[in-house]
């Protein structure tokens, strides 16, 4: 831990853990637009009320990375 | 020589609040003390919904043409999608006019954030949570007003649980009232302070790296402006979806 290292810090653990807090972005969104598409395969006529909820949740879901990523973005130069 | 640029300037500078207004290709406007550009956004964009919705409201057709037919789409939406499913029938009505206020007003701050003179008001984390202040006013107040304090108590802590978990339910319902109102505040603010680094990072990265990176960043810069465009309208439609949900689940909780 020379002093190069340690200054840089924040830098370095703002990358990491917004590298890491995507990998649970990416399975979440994943599996909400997995059990769209299986519901329309199993009942084609409920595509628009699917489709509403489907794109809410994909937002709930995203916006906590994007709380994370303005965290770390705070880390980076706190 | 030019002075070295600084990426990490060039970003904070572009979705900061300032007392100076850039305007391209003039030189930039001082505000005075009250005043900064995002505060000027705010009064922009008011006055333009006013000036909308009265020229609107006046038309007084039968069958809306044109603008009011465009308007009239998200009212009916709102109105019969989102509030009269999650407030009843004839409250739901009454409380149509505030949603549709939030709506259009969160929509319009969202898209002038996206014509290069404006800037994004809704990027000051003040505004959204003054947002949100307002939705849990609206919460909590509303049903004190409706119920007294055993409305409040019954909303937080349904009337059937044993009597062991009423402390912990009760710590929690009174917790997750708080966090409700902060995670809208924060999903807003958040959504279109991020899109708008990525744009202004890719922008710096042509700045910077010169012409032939340039030619790579500058495509995805424009790509993540259109996808800013539908998160704009899908930041707008979930703060007030979410805040209907949570108003009604308040006011008529059905545990």
């Amino acid at each position: 831990m020379t002093p190069e290292t340690t200054s840089h810090l924040g830098q370095i653990s703002a990358a990491a853990g917004m590298g890491l807090s995507v990998v649970g972005l990416g399975v979440g969104v994943g599996l909400i637009f997995a059990s769209f598409i299986q519901g329309i395969a199993r009942q084609p006529e409920l595509e628009g009320k699917l489709m509403t909820w489907t794109l809410v949740g994909a937002a709930i879901v995203e916006g906590i990375a994007i709380f994370a990523a303005i965290m770390c973005f705070l880390a980076i130069h706190g | 020589m030019a002075p070295k640029f600084d990426l990490n300037d060039f970003i904070m500078h572009h979705i900061g609040d300032s007392y100076e207004w850039h305007i391209p290709l003039f030189s930039p406007i001082h505000l005075p003390h009250f005043l900064t550009v995002h505060m000027l956004m705010l009064m922009i964009g008011t006055a333009f919904l006013l000036f909308l919705m009265l020229g609107v409201y006046r038309k007084q057709d039968r069958v809306p043409t044109g603008i009011t037919n465009f308007i009239e789409f998200f009212v009916v939406y709102i109105r019969d999608e989102i509030v009269v499913p999650n407030m009843g029938q004839e409250e739901g009505e009454k409380f149509t006019p505030m949603f549709c206020s939030f709506f259009f007003f969160i929509l319009l701050l969202n898209l002038m954030g996206l014509i290069p003179i404006f800037s994004t008001a809704t990027g000051n984390i003040n505004l959204t949570s003054g947002l949100a202040f307002l939705i849990f006013v609206l919460m909590v107040g509303g049903t004190l007003m409706r119920g007294g304090i055993m409305g409040m108590w019954h909303a937080l802590v349904p009337p059937g649980i044993p009597g062991w978990f009423v402390p912990f339910m009760f710590v929690i319902e009174v917790f997750l009232l708080f966090v409700r109102c902060v995670a809208l505040a924060m999903r807003l603010f958040a959504n279109m302070i991020a899109g708008h680094i990525v744009i202004t990072a890719f922008l710096g990265l042509c700045i910077l790296f010169g012409v032939w990176a340039g030619v790579l960043a500058f495509p995805m810069a424009v790509l993540f402006y259109c996808m800013e465009i539908f998160v704009c309208l899908l930041q707008a439609f979930i703060f007030v979806l979410l805040s209907a949900i949570f108003i009604g689940h308040m006011y008529h909780p059905k545990h």
